[in-house]
C-alpha cells in the first residue's frame, strides 16, 4: 500500500536553525557580521584588508575565512594584526551554519565589533546557506563584466550591498556601471550599491560608513 | 555545484519524516525549487540519484517542482510577463522600476512511500 506525507518543510531547515542560534549569539555580543560572497578574485581579501586598515584602531575586527585549499588569506589578514581563522572545505564550493559554528568554538576570538566571514569564491552555491549573518556582501569587479547580475540573479537579489571593486580599471574596460546599477536595483530595490577600488581609494571612506552605521543600527536596537 | 550538499539535507529530512514508519520502502519525493535559491533542478535530480545508489532508497524518484519569480511594476502594479530565465530591466507599458517576487522556495513538499500490508495490526486497530 502506497501512503503520502506532506512535511512542507524548508529543505535547508537544519542549515537556518544553526544560522538563527549563530545570529542569537552575535545580537547578544553585539557583533555585526557580513558574509561576503563573489566569483574568485574580486577583491574579497583585497578590500577586507583595506578595510581593516581603516577600521582597526577604532573597531575589534574578526574574520573567518572559507576556502578549498591554503591558510594564505587567513594569514594576510593575521598579518594587519587582526584574528583570523581559516576554514579549509577541502573542496564544498560553500560555507554552511554548521562550519561556522565549529570554527568560532575552535578560534575562540575575543568580543568583535565586526566579523567578517569570507565565503569560499563561488558566485553560486554560498547564496543558499544562511550564516546568521546581518547582511551578505555581493562584490562585482569591473573586469568580470557588467551582465553579472542578471546572469547570477540570485545573490544580487539577496545581497545587502553590492560592492564594485577596481573601479580604477573602469577607463580600460567596456563596464557599463549604469547597466549595473539597474539590473541590481531591478533584482534587489532596497540593496546598496557601492563602487569601489582599494588602488585609488574610492569609495573605501564610504564602504567602511556603511558598516560603522549599521553596526551603530544593531547595537541602537540591541539596547 | 552544491546540488549534493542540497540532495543529502533532502534525504536527511525524508528519514526524519519516515522514522515513524520503520517498514516503509521509499517511491517518490516531491521538492519545490525556486528560481532564485541557485539551484538546478537537473543537478539536483543528477545528485540524488547519485547520492541514493547502493542506499536502502535507490531508486527514489525525486520530483522537482519549479517556482519561478516574477516580475511586476512598482508604479502601475501590472505583472510582467519575463523572457525565460531573462529580466525586464523597466516596464514595458510606463518606463518604471520592476519588483521581483517569488523564487526563493526550497521546500520538501511531499513523500510516497510502500508500507507491507500488516494484518495482525489492522486487526488491532479494530
Amino acid at each position: 500500500m502506497t501512503e503520502t506525507i506532506d512535511p512542507r518543510q524548508k529543505i535547508l531547515a537544519a542549515n537556518a536553525e544553526a544560522a538563527a542560534a549563530l545570529r542569537t549569539g552575535f545580537a547578544a555580543a553585539g557583533t555585526l557580521v557580513l558574509n561576503l560572497i563573489s566569483s574568485p578574485g574580486s577583491g574579497k581579501t583585497t578590500l577586507l584588508e583595506a578595510t581593516t586598515r581603516r577600521l582597526r584602531e577604532r573597531l575589534r575586527l574578526g574574520c573567518i575565512e572559507g576556502d578549498i585549499a591554503t591558510e594564505r588569506d587567513a594569514d594576510r589578514l593575521r598579518a594587519l594584526g587582526i584574528p583570523a581563522f581559516q576554514i579549509l572545505t577541502g573542496g564544498a564550493c560553500h560555507l554552511d551554519a554548521r562550519q561556522v559554528h565549529r570554527a568560532l568554538d575552535e578560534a575562540a576570538f575575543p568580543p568583535l565589533d565586526v566579523l567578517f566571514i569570507e565565503n569560499v569564491g563561488n558566485l553560486i552555491c554560498p547564496t543558499s546557506y544562511d550564516l546568521g549573518e546581518d547582511f551578505k556582501v555581493a562584490l562585482l569587479s569591473v573586469t568580470e563584466g557588467d551582465d553579472k547580475p542578471f546572469k547570477y540573479p540570485a545573490i544580487f537579489a539577496r545581497a545587502g550591498v553590492t560592492v564594485i571593486t577596481e573601479s580604477d580599471l573602469l577607463p580600460y574596460t567596456s563596464f557599463d556601471l549604469e547597466a549595473v546599477r539597474r539590473q541590481a536595483a531591478t533584482l534587489n530595490p532596497d540593496g546598496v550599491l557601492l563602487v569601489t577600488s582599494t588602488r585609488s581609494g574610492e569609495g573605501i571612506d564610504g564602504w567602511c560608513q556603511v558598516l560603522e552605521d549599521r553596526l551603530a543600527v544593531k547595537r541602537s536596537g540591541a539596547a | 555545484m552544491h546540488e549534493l550538499s542540497i540532495a543529502q539535507e533532502i534525504l536527511s529530512n525524508v528519514r526524519t519524516a519516515l522514522e515513524p514508519y520503520p517498514e516503509a520502502r521509499l517511491e517518490r519525493v516531491r521538492v519545490a525549487v525556486g528560481e532564485l535559491t541557485a539551484i538546478e533542478p537537473e543537478l539536483l535530480r543528477f545528485a540524488w540519484e547519485a547520492l541514493l545508489e547502493g542506499t536502502p532508497e535507490a531508486g527514489c524518484e525525486l520530483d522537482v517542482e519549479w517556482r519561478p519569480a516574477t516580475q511586476h511594476c512598482a508604479a502601475c502594479g501590472v505583472p510582467k510577463t519575463r523572457p525565460p530565465r531573462g529580466w525586464l530591466p523597466l516596464c514595458g507599458d510606463c518606463g518604471g522600476p520592476l519588483r521581483v517576487d517569488g523564487g526563493q522556495e526550497l521546500d520538501l513538499l511531499q513523500v510516497s512511500f510502500e508500507v507491507p500490508d500488516r494484518e495482525d495490526r489492522d486487526d488491532r486497530d479494530d
